[in-house]
């Protein structure tokens, strides 16, 4: 069982990008980096109700949601999917509802107690 | 043997012919037996027995060229030829199936996946070649998994390039070296890879007008009904007609006496 474990730790298997931890890390600030810089000419570009501020707190809670990947292959790709998606917003081929999506400002807050949940009509 | 039953596929008629000497007994050109029976209706279509030949030769021919990729060789649906190769060597075959001078494959015709989530490299890439110099094609297979990237062929198959970011778009797998992988085929601000098994039909987000906002919101998809499972299985035969039929692929086994 033990021997087991240790043959699934040390699956070879083929990078994506990078070859170990510290690479993956790097491209993850890179990321970071390039879209901290880019925030302020999205405000300006996009025309969104939002101030660079707010767009930075953002950008770090996404960042921070997804801090617990102990796959480095899964890193990578979520890097890369990340810079696609920031390559779409500089080149404008993304509208503004688009970028507001990130903010989820359309959803209401799901009724939780049973008297808002009464209210809404969903029992 | 093989080539009296060529001559006999292209006269059908030649097939069983009556003798003067007795009226009622059929004798049959052939005296081999023939469990399997040669195939009379108009409407399926029948495996040319040159071809087929000449397409296991060269599929024999390939497998001993580059035998460090090519995991097996078979034949399906009677007349097509398909390499199954490991995902290492992609580049490798497609080069030497494009520039051999007995192959030529010069045209990618389509780059295609295939999800099978049970396996345990769940994803099949398939490339179908053309071959205009010998009016052939060949069809190979390769397989990978969502985090395992497989090498781009844009550099040999200009083709590739639009057909690799569609299989990235709609299965998600990931082709190193290419030189603009982006989306194709679905809206900026789509999630999911919709070819994917596990991919529900109504997809993850839904995209609708708000009028107190003015502009096109993208929501995530709540449905109004639970998931429903329909257990669609009969208790009787469903294709009783297809009991029978012959199996989908053939391998071609390497010559083992020319050793």
């Amino acid at each position: 069982m033990a021997s087991q474990a240790v043959k699934r730790t040390i699956k070879e298997v083929k990078p994506i990008l990078s070859v170990d931890r510290e690479e993956a890390r790097k491209r993850v600030l890179n990321l970071y980096k390039a879209w901290y810089r880019q925030l302020p000419y999205i405000v300006k570009a996009y025309d969104i109700p939002k101030n660079v501020e707010q767009c930075r707190e953002r950008l770090r809670e996404e960042f921070t949601k997804h801090d617990h990947f102990p796959d480095i292959r899964v890193i990578d790709m979520l890097v890369i999917k990340g810079q696609m998606e920031l390559k779409e917003i500089v080149n404008v081929w993304k509208q503004k509802g688009h970028v507001m999506t990130y903010f989820k400002d359309s959803l209401e807050p799901k009724p939780k107690d049973f008297l808002s949940k009464f209210l809404s009509g969903k029992e | 043997m093989s080539l009296l039953r060529q001559c006999l596929q292209r006269v059908p008629s030649l097939r069983p012919f009556k003798t003067n000497v007795c009226k009622t007994s059929i004798r049959w050109a052939s005296t081999e037996d023939s469990d399997v029976k040669p195939e009379t209706r108009p409407t399926v279509r029948k495996p040319d027995l040159v071809i087929r030949s000449q397409l296991k030769d060269f599929g024999k021919y390939v497998a001993e060229c580059l035998p460090k990729y090519i995991q097996t060789v078979q034949i399906t649906a009677g007349d097509e030829l398909e390499l199954l190769i490991a995902p290492e060597g992609v580049l490798p075959v497609l080069q030497f199936l494009k520039d051999h001078h007995n192959a030529q494959y010069s045209n990618l015709s389509d780059i295609a996946g295939m999800d099978v989530p049970n396996r345990e490299c769940r994803f099949e890439i398939i490339y179908n070649l053309l071959s205009l110099r010998f009016n052939s094609r060949i069809r190979v297979k390769t397989y990978t998994d969502e985090l395992t990237p497989i090498e781009s062929c844009d550099g040999i198959y200009k083709a590739a390039n639009w057909y690799e970011r569609e299989i990235w778009d709609m299965f998600g797998v990931f082709f190193s070296n290419h030189p603009d992988l982006r989306r194709i085929l679905t809206d900026y601000g789509f999630e999911g890879h919709p070819f994917r098994r596990d991919f529900p039909l109504s997809g993850y987000v839904e995209v609708r007008y708000d009028d107190e906002r003015k502009r096109v919101v993208l929501e995530p998809l709540e449905l109004a009904q639970e998931f429903r499972k329909f257990d669609l299985s009969a208790p009787w035969e469903q294709f009783p007609n297809f009991r029978n039929v012959l199996p989908a692929s053939e391998p071609v086994k390497p010559d083992s006496e020319k050793k």
